[in-house]
């Protein structure tokens, strides 16, 4: 699944552990999610749109 | 799952493991030396045959703890996944080898080796895991 963390991490010059360390999970698995080799829980996605003040659909996308 | 040391689920893991292991070693040599210097017989001697294995198993359900405490998702599925690559190698060494067993007559697998194959496999898995999910 592709997603825009890459950027929305980057618009707030967060590193992955940043972003880890909010979401309280491992950098492992921010990188995994962020390289789209992860598709995250659907909690966890709600997480990481409520941590960027944005929508599940403006972060995941389903197109290939 | 993680190796570092800054998951809570994971250090508990890693205690607890630490815990297993030591009451192994220790079941395994009480198990020894009655046997060696009491010779028992009957109920007790099968309470102390599998009292080493007690611990091992426990290695199981420690694991489980694990995945039941790892608030980490991500960290879970590897773990899942690890398990059952565990699984996976462990039914592929003991059937090869049970097939060399019958055709060539390879040394029989003692039943007591398998655990450690499902730790090795798993064990090996999870590096290869997370390089899968670099």
């Amino acid at each position: 699944m592709k997603n825009r963390l890459r950027v929305l991490r980057a618009e707030r010059e967060w590193s992955q552990a940043d972003l880890a360390e909010r979401l309280e999970v491992s950098r492992q698995s921010v990188n995994a999610i962020e390289t789209g080799k992860y598709d995250p829980s659907l909690p966890l996605a709600f997480k990481l749109a409520r941590l960027f003040e944005t929508t599940i659909e403006a972060i995941f996308s389903d197109e290939k | 799952m993680e190796c570092t040391t800054n998951n809570p689920a994971a250090r508990r893991y890693y205690r607890r493991l630490l815990v297993t292991l030591l009451l192994y070693a220790a079941s395994l040599a009480v198990a020894i030396v009655v046997f060696i210097h009491f010779r028992p017989t009957g109920v007790l001697a099968y309470a102390l045959a599998v009292l080493p294995a007690l611990p091992l198993i426990g290695m199981l359900a420690v694991f489980g703890l694990y995945l039941d405490e790892e608030k980490d998702e991500f960290q879970r599925f590897i773990g899942v996944q690890a398990m059952l690559w565990g699984i996976g190698g462990t039914l592929v060494v003991t059937t090869i080898w049970g097939f060399l067993e019958s055709f060539v007559h390879l040394r029989h697998l003692d039943p007591i080796l398998v655990f450690p194959i499902f730790w090795v496999s798993m064990g090996i898995s999870i590096p290869i895991l997370l390089a899968r999910y670099k």
